[in-house]
């Protein structure tokens, strides 16, 4: 059941039922429970979606073009009259009006939604440890976490639940689970899928991503949810741009020094140089390019992300939905109270960050100033791919750590994004492929294309 | 000369006229119940994102262009962060960079001299819901029907010296932006609300002295008030060396006096920056071009055409040109009459004193404008005459229009008669019944001449021709 092609054969021979499929995958959810993968289960719904799908296929009406395809999505996707809490005990209870754009155009093509995946607590975090509803555990190791923010995401492929995963990725946050749990993580260019409904952590670099162990069933699920939505004035018209032609061989980049970099584990860096040499037998031309801004990276991410989410955070205040303090006196005191009790630990911090940032006399020193070095990356990003085809790093410097490991040292934790909030920081679109495993850890490699290149990535990332 | 002058700023906030919100597709509404035009957006509810109404944008460019501003071809929204509950996102889409207006300028006129007041910007913003605080006893009241709603900001340099200027200022404004369907500025609906920016300072001063700010003035009268009142308490401050700090007021409409909202602390902060679920917008030059040539033509510019080309006096001209529905009003009666002066000094003495809206239409009017037009050609015609007209037909035909104004007069019997046998029976009858008031006439005493006139003309019921009449009489009284 991890591959969309046996599934479809299956179904076509009659071997197979839809509800088959979904009754496989609910055994899977039930195997896999101490996890803690999902915090809700669509089970009676997905079971009557799937018979009603099987009573359509038996009366030889067209099915959809998602056919076949059962998901999980990210408890920060909007689905109308279900809950949606982005692992907060500020959302407690709160069920979405509406549905994203991205469900909606995939749930009108026959897709099966099965159920509500932990993550983060607003997708801010990289070990699914940050989450109300508990940690979610890695389904290689259950003493390792498995990444993050969409954690849950990864677990719920790797563990066979579902095909594939919607997540969301705003510095990492499919590519790096993708990694730890050995799944495929694609980020989508900035805009290419609508973000309405799609719960906010940081507005100009949050995609919704897709996890699969499939990489076909990515492509073919990609092709129904993207393009222009009326409801997001930040997503792409995708007629209107020239998509480049597939070819046999490639000129790729990667940048020099970079496996020698501090932050990188000698497993991965072996593995990398590896790849790179496989590339090269295939035929690719692999070359090393310059970039001296790498060590800037992390500070910029984390400047701007956490400036743009004290804003988007603002809305969440106990007033009209959500958790609400019960012994408030005045506003002020239902604010203070709502929140604090609401939100947890890393994201107050993220909070306190970004209202620092932005505040008058530190605008200028760090909002801005991180504004002019994602300028400066973009510009010297585009001069690499103006002679390159893609781009090649390690998707993170070290193989999933230990639960609890680095719970006390965020900064620690952020490190770890190195590799992965480049393409949030430019817009790129970028997919972390499993690339073995070490010490029965698994680990990915990372290939970034140009702005709306993603077919061709994908394509790419599919014959390697 | 006072010893002191007046410094005024404004910051006017204008509600745009467009059928929907400023960044979703609820309806704007006034007046209906609570919380029935809140969609998930209204709400700020999570996974909802603001798209640009843009309508608004270009109802921000016709002002900009009205008023001479720069347009900025680039432009973007900042968010303004704040808690309150009226306000669901806890920030306000609005503009603080870069607005959509840059610089322009209004004239006023104020006792004849004119003035120009130059513009600082003018942005886009959105409007906040409601707060109630008198409903309940324990609880503050929330309406959400007006967040979002579409505003512009417009803020004036610091270029006016007296309420009656600020007056000025404020009914040039609305009148302008009815005029290009901006907004309807119904200052009573809080569509157009201004905060006043006032100080004073010695005669001649170039420094300016301690500004205060009078927040959410909803009438002209009231601002004008306030603003002069305000300009008083600084002044005696002043000559009482006693000094005062930057504050925010609130005018007391009852008691006619300026109060203290709060000190206006250091400078809040607002954290504003650029609003990244909207790009940044660019104002194509075509699309400017497009937005000029849909512009109507402008109040000033119609009131020169009257002038100069209508041959209207200034004074008609201007009322008429004051607004556009009264200017096409004008158009299609003199399209039929042909005579400019007429159709104007009608509607100025006979039209708009009836009426009493703030804006016009068709459905105010005291009477159909082809009505209108069959009245004046009737009068042009000399069937009737103007006094008995003015009397008896305008109402009767106001009152009911199932006849033409010919047949009307008719009815009523104030056709002009010119038959001159009947004239000369009322002529004989009227000197035969006042022979004292012959003989005082005969005996020099010539103004009797009007007090016969009179008699004739009631006893024909107003049917007589007044010219005619003192011909006959003239003779019959030799």
């Amino acid at each position: 059941m991890t591959s969309l092609q046996s599934i479809r054969q299956q179904l076509d021979s009659g071997d197979l039922s839809m509800v088959g499929v979904v009754e496989y995958y609910l055994h899977q959810i039930k195997q896999s429970r101490d996890l803690n993968i999902y915090i809700e289960i669509y089970r009676e719904e997905a079971l009557s979606a799937a018979e009603r799908l099987d009573a359509k296929r038996a009366a030889g009406e067209e099915m959809g073009a998602l056919y076949g395809i059962v998901a999980s999505i990210k408890d920060v996707l909007c689905y109308q009259d279900h809950q949606v809490t982005a692992g907060s005990h500020i959302l407690d209870g709160f069920e979405s009006q509406f549905t994203a754009t991205s469900l909606e155009r995939a749930l009108a093509e026959d897709m099966i939604i099965i159920g509500r995946t932990n993550c983060d607590e607003f997708a801010m975090g990289s070990s699914n440890e940050n989450s109300y509803y508990g940690p979610t555990f890695n389904g290689i190791d259950p003493d390792r976490v498995p990444g993050g923010s969409s954690g849950a995401a990864a677990v719920s492929v790797q563990m066979d639940t579902c095909l594939v995963a919607f997540g969301s990725d705003t510095g990492g946050s499919v590519r790096q689970p993708a990694a730890f749990c050995g799944v495929y993580g694609y980020k989508p260019t900035y805009g290419r899928i609508s973000r309405y409904g799609l719960i906010a952590y940081a507005s100009s670099f949050d995609q919704i991503g897709l996890l699969s162990k499939d990489v076909s069933a990515i492509r073919e699920t990609l092709s129904v949810v993207e393009g222009q939505d009326q409801m997001d004035s930040t997503s792409a018209d995708l007629a209107s741009i020239e998509s480049t032609a597939p070819q046999k061989t490639y000129k790729i980049a990667y940048f020099e020094h970079i496996a020698d970099h501090p932050a990188i584990a000698p497993a991965i860096r072996e593995a990398f140089q590896d790849r790179i040499e496989q590339l090269r037998a295939a035929g690719h031309e692999v070359v090393p390019v310059s970039f001296d801004l790498i060590d800037y990276l992390v500070p910029t991410y984390y400047v701007l992300t956490t400036a743009e989410a004290s804003s988007n955070l603002h809305r969440f205040d106990g007033v009209r939905y959500g958790h609400q303090a019960k012994d408030a006196h005045d506003i002020h005191e239902l604010y203070a109270k709502s929140r604090s009790e609401g939100f947890g630990t890393e994201v107050k911090r993220r909070i306190m960050m970004g209202t620092f940032v932005l505040s008058v006399g530190y605008f200028d020193a760090y909002f801005n100033k991180a504004q002019q070095v994602r300028a400066l990356l973009t510009e010297q990003i585009k001069t690499i791919f103006a002679e390159h085809d893609f781009i090649l790093m390690p998707t993170t410097p070290d193989v999933a750590w230990r639960v609890g490991e680095k719970v006390d040292d965020p900064l620690e934790m952020y490190l770890s994004d190195i590799f992965t909030v480049l393409a949030n920081l430019c817009g790129l679109p970028a997919i972390s492929i499993p690339n073995g495993v070490h010490e029965g850890l698994s680990h990915g490699i990372q290939l970034l294309a140009r702005q709306f290149d993603d077919d061709r990535l994908i394509d790419f990332s599919a014959s390697l | 000369m006072s010893k002191y002058d007046t410094v005024v700023g404004l910051e006017v906030h204008i509600q745009l006229n467009t059928k929907t919100k400023a960044f979703c597709g609820d309806a704007l509404s006034f007046g209906d119940s609570p919380n029935t035009h809140v969609s998930a957006i209204s709400l700020a509810h999570p996974g909802t994102l603001p798209v640009v109404n843009k309508v608004q944008v270009e109802k921000a460019i016709r002002l900009g262009l009205a008023l001479g501003c720069r347009i900025n071809e680039y432009h973007f929204f900042d968010r303004k962060h704040y808690f309150y509950p009226d306000s669901p996102k806890n920030y306000q889409i609005t503009q603080d960079n870069e607005p959509i207006c840059i610089g322009g300028s209004i004239d006023i006129q104020v006792n004849g001299q004119k003035k120009t007041v130059r513009i600082h910007h003018i942005h886009m913003e959105e409007d906040a819901g409601k707060t109630i605080h008198d409903i309940d006893d324990h609880y503050s009241m929330v309406d959400l029907n007006r967040a979002g709603t579409p505003l512009l900001e417009l803020v004036t340099e610091p270029d006016m010296s007296s309420g009656e200027e600020v007056y000025a200022f404020m009914a040039e404004l609305q009148r302008l932006v009815r005029y290009i369907d901006v907004s309807d500025a119904d200052m009573e609906k809080g569509s157009m609300r201004c905060d006043c920016n006032v100080s004073v300072k010695p005669a001649g001063s170039l420094t300016l002295g301690e500004r205060c700010e009078i927040k959410n003035l909803n009438s002209k009268r009231f601002a004008r008030e306030a603003v002069e009142y305000e300009a008083q308490r600084q002044i005696k401050l002043v000559e009482q060396g006693i000094t005062f700090s930057k504050q925010t007021l609130h005018y007391n409409v009852v008691e006619k006096i300026t109060q203290s909202l709060r000190e206006k602390e250091g400078a809040e902060d607002y954290r504003y920056f650029p609003d990244p679920d909207l790009a940044p917008m660019r104002v194509t030059p075509a699309y400017l071009e497009e937005i000029k040539t849909s512009m109507p033509d402008l109040p000033w510019v119609v009131k020169e055409r009257l002038i100069n080309e209508h041959g209207l006096v200034e004074d008609h001209a201007e009322q008429i040109a004051a607004d556009p529905y009264l200017v096409a009003l004008y158009q299609e009666i003199n399209n039929d009459l042909k005579d400019p002066k007429s159709v104007a000094a009608f509607m100025v003495n006979q039209v708009l004193p009836n009426i009493e809206a703030e804006t016009y239409s068709e459905s105010i009017l005291p009477c159909h404008p082809a009505m209108m037009a069959e009245y004046l050609q009737l009068l042009k015609s000399g069937k009737v005459t103007a006094s008995i007209a003015n009397q008896k037909l305008w109402p009767a035909l106001c009152a009911d229009q199932s006849q033409s104004a010919e047949e009307r007069a008719a009815t009523l019997g104030i056709l002009i008669n010119n038959d001159t046998g009947f004239l000369e029976e009322i002529v004989t009858k009227v000197i035969a019944d006042n022979p004292d008031q012959v003989k005082k006439y005969k005996g020099g005493k010539k103004n009797l001449m009007g007090f016969f006139v009179g008699q004739i003309m009631r006893q024909s019921k107003g049917s007589a021709d007044p010219q005619a009449v003192q011909q006959l009489l003239a003779e019959a009284l030799k």
